[in-house]
């Protein structure tokens, strides 16, 4: 609560605190703590206004300083405001921030403000700030969004941008592998081990774990309905067509779309942000070819081997299940899988996984190589890698799926 | 010892480094430094490169646990692994890196207000006016809302600075901050820096081997060396170019290759 004397009318008592901070005391001679400031306000004549600012003006107190000040000045317009600084004894950017705001009311109110006796170490901290600042636009506030139809042909001119990446990444990858498997004495194969422990023998004990686990899943769903027609011995039928048609290689196509995939994309991101992709292309290495084809060699490789590892294993977790709650012996489950599934089946199912090999190992380079700027282009690369994989999978599998069913293939 | 390095002495000491020995894993790169850096002071450390000067920075920084020793900054020890939340020293220091390290998903306004944000609960507007003043001290008024991929290097440089002046720490370390910047662009920079410190009080120190720039700014070097592991040389840079009896020393400052060591350490 503030309450300004007018001169004259008390002569005893000219002066009347304002304190805030903590546990200020109301004396005269206040020992003020670290975080305490004191504001005294004198109104010497009708048309000036007087403030003493005391302690320390800074970040821990900066809003209880400002909020002070506008109670202050809040009903004193046409005046000449003068701030005694002289005890100040500390300020930093919070407290000239305050400052600039008590400018920006005074004009606001016609009045003058004038900073007054400030200390050499206050002053020199003063002579930097440009109170006029506030003037400015704001810098911090969120842009506004643009209009509908400019976000529309916006989102157009993305799309066109990026079907005119793909076209070009493919046709450009699909000339370096090309040349590369015409040559392949003079291609560069030094990473292919590499990367093909990365992205197959690595992935084993993932794909071992799921796959397990997806058959047995698989024994375990067909089983509560099997049972029902005593028909417990074509739960091995059930398991293995769609483990090896299906479950296998989309299970195992995923698993290294989300390592491999995004493995790549996030590293030949990363290259392209420290301009390593440049430095290869003037040092006359053609980068699709150098970083895509062995990946994508890699990638088509391991793959299928991924996929035949996953068939095994997610038959076995059907048998444990058969065994255990089906009451079938091993022997009977695998004698029905050697009558039902067939090697054509298995073949489908590793030509598609060879597809998505391809396919995983493609768009995580491509998107990759669409990074711009910085750590944040990275990173949205990295989840459109996947996302992307998992899309085009699925699409494959359709394609697939239907190729099989009409043109009676194998 | 000219006046305001007299001055500057009479201060407490800021930043004690003591005894610190510290490297990477079995290999060690400095052993058993001692030194202090005076409040107020621009102080710089310099050594040709391998010679454990960013070792040291991490160190002081609080980067890399040194094997043996303490920093002591503003009466508090540093521990590597602090955050700045759990460290209040952390808070009194702010670096700016060789790089910039700026957020390149944020404009430099937001790299700026970021500290703010994160460590003080002063309203928006309030933060915005801080913001403003810091970008304009170091000199990038209309450039606020840019993205650093934007920016030339130089301007990268001084959204760090202000970057890591935002919470008015009592100490700014910079990392090689000249490294690949033009003479002219250092020179302002070296202004830049001279001016924050004049005002504000600023303790700085500085990690480079840009000679120009340390003769302009440095009010006291020391000088590390690979095989010594440690300070070879320590004072004003206007001593040692003109005094020192150490070859290894006025090589440097000479930028001659004449001396008993100057073959770079075959790896």
């Amino acid at each position: 609560m503030i309450t300004v004397d007018l001169p004259g009318k008390n002569k005893a008592n000219p002066k009347t605190t304002d304190r805030s901070g903590a546990g200020g005391s109301a004396g005269d001679a206040p020992n003020l703590g670290p975080s305490e400031f004191a504001l005294d306000i004198h109104e010497k004549t009708f048309d000036e206004l007087s403030l003493v600012l005391r302690g320390r003006l800074w970040v821990e107190n900066a809003e209880e300083v400002r909020a002070a000040l506008m109670r202050a000045v809040e009903h004193e317009p046409l005046k000449n405001v003068v701030v005694d600084l002289s005890e100040i004894d500390y300020i930093d950017s919070s407290g000239a921030a305050v400052l600039m705001e008590l400018h920006r009311k005074c004009r606001e109110m016609n009045n003058m403000l004038k900073l007054a006796r400030a200390g050499p170490s206050v002053r020199r901290f003063l002579d930097l700030v440009d109170f006029d600042h506030f003037k400015d636009k704001p810098i911090l506030r969120p842009r506004a969004a643009p209009p509908l139809l400019v976000q529309i042909g916006g989102g157009a001119e993305r799309i066109y941008h990026t079907v005119q990446d793909i076209i070009m990444f493919i046709g450009a990858a699909s000339i370096a592998l090309y040349e590369d498997l015409r040559h392949p004495r003079q291609a560069k194969w030094d990473p292919l081990w590499k990367l093909i422990e990365r992205s197959g023998s690595d992935a084993v004990p993932i794909v071992a774990i799921l796959s397990f686990l997806m058959g047995a899943i698989l024994a375990f769903q067909a089983a509560i309905q099997l049972r029902k027609f005593g028909a417990n011995v074509f739960v091995a039928d059930l398991v293995s067509v769609s483990i090896c048609l299906e479950m296998g290689p989309l299970l195992a196509a995923i698993i290294v779309a989300g390592r491999s995939g995004a493995a790549y994309a996030a590293h030949i991101g990363a290259m392209q942000v420290t301009e390593e992709v440049d430095a290869l292309r003037l040092m006359g290495v053609d980068p699709i070819r150098y970083l895509v084809s062995p990946r994508i060699v890699a990638v088509g490789l391991t793959l299928p081997c991924l996929t035949i590892f996953a068939d095994i294993v997610g038959i076995l977790g059907g048998c444990v299940v058969s065994v255990f709650a089906l009451d079938l012996t091993p022997i009977t489950y695998f004698n029905q899988v050697g009558r039902v599934l067939e090697v054509s089946d298995v073949v489908k199912g590793l030509i598609k996984s060879f597809a998505y090999g391809v396919e995983i190992a493609a768009i995580g380079c491509l998107r990759g190589f669409q990074v711009r700027g910085g750590a944040e282009s990275v990173g949205q690369a990295t989840t459109s890698a996947v996302v992307t994989s998992v899309f085009v999978l699925t699409v494959t599998d359709a394609i697939f799926a239907m190729f099989y069913h009409y043109t009676r293939f194998l | 010892m000219n006046e305001r390095q007299s001055v500057l002495a009479a201060n407490d000491p800021i930043i004690s480094v003591r005894n610190v020995t510290a490297g990477y894993g079995d290999e060690i790169i400095i052993r058993d430094i001692s030194f202090d850096v005076f409040a107020g002071e621009i102080f710089s450390i310099l050594g040709r490169s391998g010679c454990g000067k960013t070792t040291l920075f991490k160190v002081m920084t609080g980067l890399l646990e040194p094997v043996e020793g303490a920093v002591v900054i503003d009466g508090e020890e540093i521990r590597a692994g602090e955050s700045a939340q759990t460290g209040s020293v952390l808070k009194k220091v702010g670096v700016t890196f060789q790089s910039g390290a700026l957020f390149t998903s944020m404009t430099l306004a937001e790299n700026a207000a970021f500290p703010l944000r994160l460590h003080t609960r002063l309203p928006a507007d309030t933060i915005e006016r801080i913001v403003k003043l810091k970008l304009s001290e170091v000199g990038l008024e209309g450039f606020e809302e840019l993205l650093p991929a934007e920016l030339s290097g130089g301007m990268r440089k001084r959204a760090a600075l202000a970057r890591a002046m935002a919470l008015d720490p009592k100490i700014l370390f910079f990392d090689e901050p000249f490294a690949g910047l033009d003479p002219v662009t250092s020179a302002t920079l070296d202004e830049t820096i001279l001016k924050i410190n004049r005002s504000l009080g600023t303790t700085m120190v500085i990690v480079t081997h840009e000679l120009a720039s340390i003769l302009r700014t440095a009010d006291r070097v020391i000088m590390l060396d690979r095989e010594e592991k440690g300070i070879i040389a320590q004072g004003s840079p206007q001593e040692l170019r003109d005094k020192s009896d150490d070859p290894r020393v006025r090589d440097f400052f000479n930028r001659s290759a004449s001396g008993p060591d100057s073959n770079e350490k075959s790896p």
